[in-house]
């Protein structure tokens, strides 16, 4: 028997062991029917229940903050687009806690594969689709109303903020999950950050300079949906940090997995 | 051991049980600070851009005060009948549960009112003394206080038989997730918790007040505040008589439905 | 003979335990907390596994099993000492050493628990970049080796116990491993199956000459399985030699065997340079009637058990 020599795994690679995994694991879920179907009832009557609050909102009130109600909604659809990714692929972060403490963890560390990989691909959370499709409806249209011209450059930017947008809640949630390294309460930390995401469908201008900057630069929710908005809503006024978002939040994301690596090392280096 | 006894005891164990769970009620009052963080500058961003200060009968500060007594209420609700009953069924626990003397509706409700004595005093009431003196006594303080802790243990039966209610529906489904969360966000919703109710419009509002869901929230608060015609002594028979009447309602189509469901654990062993 | 397969040479590895906090101040307090106690889990381990052995890896719980199993896996670092597996560093290269080894838990499946085994089965063979004709023949061992049909489409989390563990294993082997290690392979298994997964396992290691190292506290595995044990306890290796030299090392004990007036047999283990069987019979008859004796082999999980209790009071 020759020895393999250590071989590099590429981009592709990840990508075709993912949509393999994804396959099979819709497959099987598809079977817990009831479960399957409620669960999702339930985040689409989340999404309509959150958007009725709105409604009646709008109904009483003419604007937030100089925002009408259609760039509301413009706002509201975003995040509930970019809150999508973490939703659905993300979602074993909140198992990490379960497995670290119990050992379990340590199967993921045995496969000549990221680890962070890993463990992340063993669960999509399909449900988080009723929550795309809610968004994805309601960003359309508002674009329509408020008259945002359909080109390939400002389709071409909506995904790419759209995407990079989304780093940003899922930059949060790996700071959260990978906290479970340190410290035994974790799950409150990830169900606090979690709560932060409500605040991404309403302008950061609505808060006094102190929780704007906390929402800027600590805790960036602003992020989320706030100035990457700004691109599209005022094309004439985008301030620098709504330009500079994309490789903030990639740079955001890139630093949360190194972090939760580290405590994958640390977990190693106690073996606890 | 008097009946009484058994369940003061049950409720005395409850409230120690409860006082271990300082962390949980320190991270849901800073839950709490973030949700009222977000609704301060939101409602004050709204008021600003209506240009009047009084929108359907409602001051900024009214809407605050409502909405933060709101949240102290639900802290209060509370209650994890729902997933602590779907485990008890998974893990087959429910057995012993049933197999105890006491009849198990009767037995969960005083279980969990250790936690709502402990909640009440160490989330509620500070709550309601902040709140109090930052808006400089914009709470009036007067019997509707004792009509409120009346009109707050109705809704505390009421919303304890909603939870009854659905908790079999997750027996049925083997899903809890799902039905705790249509619950909650239904509640929440359509009680006046998240938005209140003086702001609905017509047509909703008037569907809404034949729902149980303003029991739990709306009503209590509105004796608190002495609005809405419960200052009047017909009006406040008439908020409490509506939570009293769905406590009944309520409390005896729990009953049949639970009846139902035992019949089904008990078939299937658990 | 053969390659060494495995080289650990004084291997140590020391943890900082912190001693946790419950509670919110807890909490706080253990992200500042210099409150830690030094737990030495193996001390100084030394040993050289050769291709195609399987070896048995005995010691009390606690005693630094896992541990050194983790080492050797790539998993963790020891904090001195060296070690070599496949010729490669494991914890320095953890991804390539990956490759070359198969790992099973007795407990914790590392497969996927919603996938029919097939799926799994391919799954890895992407992973691990296995070529589709090594997997086409692998499998085909496989089927020579177990049933594999009632299985193979099965997924996980319907699979019984035994069928799990074997699952594993054969999970384990797919990417043909130089070194498999089996971590309690058979508890929890009603003793036919354990049988099937000793045959599995033993057909696997002659086809493919994979080297396993198999912990374990069942001695019917050891038996069955190694020809030679190497025995952790407190950290240190108190034992490294084949079996038989094991049996020799306690030549002189028997197990004598008496059944007594109520049919129920006794059992006690002598040293027969030390104790005289007809001693212990009259000290036994004081209380007893004795119907019949036998004094027989120590059973290896005798001899197992005086060399802790060796090492305890040693």
């Amino acid at each position: 028997m020759e020895m393999k020599t250590g071989r590099k795994r590429g981009l592709s690679f990840y990508l075709s062991i993912y949509r393999k995994i994804l396959i099979q694991d819709l497959k099987s879920k598809m079977s817990f029917r009831a479960d399957f179907i409620i669960s999702t009832f339930g985040m689409i009557l989340t999404n309509v229940s959150g958007f009725i609050t709105f409604m009646i909102l709008f109904h009483n009130f003419p604007s937030v903050n100089g925002w009408d109600y259609h760039h509301m909604l413009f706002l509201y659809g975003f995040s509930l687009i970019a809150l999508t990714p973490v939703q659905c692929f993300f979602d074993n972060n909140w198992n990490l806690r379960f497995m670290v403490r119990s050992g379990d963890f340590i199967k993921y560390c045995f496969r000549p594969i990221n680890v962070f990989f890993y463990f992340i691909s063993e669960v999509f959370d399909v449900k988080g689709l009723g929550q795309f499709a809610f968004g994805l409806g309601t960003f359309i249209y508002a674009w329509a109303h408020i008259g945002i011209p359909v080109t390939v450059v400002t389709v071409a930017e909506a995904v790419l903020f759209l995407i990079t947008a989304s780093l940003f809640m899922i930059a949060l949630m790996n700071f959260a999950a990978a906290t479970c390294f340190w410290i035994i309460n974790s799950g409150y930390v990830m169900v606090i950050m979690f709560r932060f995401k409500d605040f991404a469908k309403y302008p950061a201008s609505i808060f006094n300079s102190v929780f704007r900057f906390i929402f800027t630069f600590i805790i960036p929710i602003a992020f989320v949906a706030y100035y990457p908005s700004l691109v599209f809503v005022t094309p004439d006024h985008v301030p620098l940090l709504s330009w500079l978002s994309p490789p903030i939040g990639v740079l955001f994301f890139f630093l949360s997995y190194k972090f939760w690596m580290l405590g994958v090392r640390k977990y190693d280096f106690t073996g606890s | 051991m008097t009946k009484i006894r058994k369940l003061t005891a049950l409720t005395k164990a409850g409230i120690i049980e409860s006082l271990q769970f300082r962390l949980g009620t320190a991270v849901m009052l800073f839950g709490n600070l973030i949700y009222l963080a977000l609704v301060y500058f939101l409602w004050k961003a709204v008021y600003e851009s209506s240009g009047v200060s009084v929108v359907n009968g409602m001051t900024f500060y009214d809407t605050m005060i409502y909405l933060i007594l709101a949240t102290a209420i639900f802290n209060f609700l509370e209650m994890f009948i729902v997933w602590d009953m779907s485990r008890a069924i998974q893990s087959g626990e429910i057995i012993m549960h049933l197999l105890k003397p006491m009849r198990y509706r009767v037995y969960t409700f005083w279980s969990y009112t250790g936690a709502h004595v402990n909640n009440f005093f160490l989330a509620f009431v500070p709550t309601f003394i902040v709140v109090s003196v930052i808006t400089k006594g914009a709470i009036p303080i007067g019997m509707n206080l004792l009509y409120f802790v009346v009109s707050l243990i109705l809704a505390l039966v009421v919303n304890f038989n909603i939870e009854m209610l659905v908790a079999p529906i997750c027996l049925y489904t083997e899903s809890t997730w799902g039905i705790n969360i249509v619950k909650e966000t239904i509640v929440l919703l359509l009680s006046g918790a998240t938005i209140p109710l003086a702001f609905f419009p017509e047509g909703l509002r008037q569907v809404v007040e034949y729902l149980p869901f303003r029991a739990v929230y709306d009503i209590p608060l509105t004796v608190l505040l002495a609005k809405n015609g419960t200052d009047t002594p017909a009006g406040l028979l008439a908020g409490l008589g509506i939570q009293l009447l769905w406590c009944v309602v309520l409390s005896v189509c729990g009953n049949l439905f639970w009846k139902h469901a035992v019949k089904k654990i008990t078939v299937n062993g658990g | 003979m053969g390659r060494e397969v495995v080289v650990m040479k004084n291997i140590s590895k020391q943890f900082k335990v912190l001693n946790r906090h419950e509670g919110l101040k807890g909490s706080i307090q253990d992200l500042f907390s210099r409150d830690y106690r030094i737990v030495r889990a193996v001390d100084d381990v030394s040993l050289t596994v050769n291709k195609g052995e399987i070896i048995g890896y005995l010691g009390p719980n606690g005693a630094g099993k896992s541990t050194t199993i983790k080492i050797m896996t790539g998993v963790l670092e020891p904090t001195s000492g060296e070690i070599f597996v496949n010729g490669r560093v494991p914890y320095k290269d953890r991804t390539a050493n990956a490759e070359n080894i198969g790992v099973v838990f007795g407990q914790r499946s590392q497969l996927w628990w919603n996938l029919p085994l097939i799926e799994s089965f391919n799954l890895l063979r992407d992973i691990y970049l296995v070529p589709e004709q090594e997997y086409r023949d692998m499998l085909e061992l496989y089927r020579s080796l177990v049933d594999l049909e009632p299985i193979l489409h099965k997924p996980v989390r319907q699979m019984s116990l035994g069928q799990r563990t074997l699952s594993d294993i054969l999970a384990a082997f797919l990417h043909n491993p130089g070194i498999v290690f089996l971590d309690e392979p058979t508890i929890g298994l009603d003793v036919s199956m354990k049988a099937k997964i000793r045959e599995l396992i033993r057909g696997l290691n002659e086809a493919k000459e994979t080297t396993v190292i198999l912990t374990t506290h069942d001695m019917g595995d050891v038996d069955a399985l190694c020809r030679r044990i190497i025995i952790i306890d407190k950290g240190r290796k108190i034992y490294d030699n084949d079996i038989g030299h094991l049996k020799s090392y306690f030549g002189s004990y028997r197990t004598l065997r008496m059944r007594l007036g109520d049919d129920s047999w006794v059992e006690q283990v002598i040293d027969e340079k030390e104790t005289d069987v007809m001693h212990v019979m009259q000290e036994m008859q004081k209380e007893h009637r004795i119907k019949d004796i036998q004094l027989q082999e120590i059973s290896t999980e005798e001899v197992i058990r005086k060399i802790y209790e060796g090492d305890e009071s040693a």
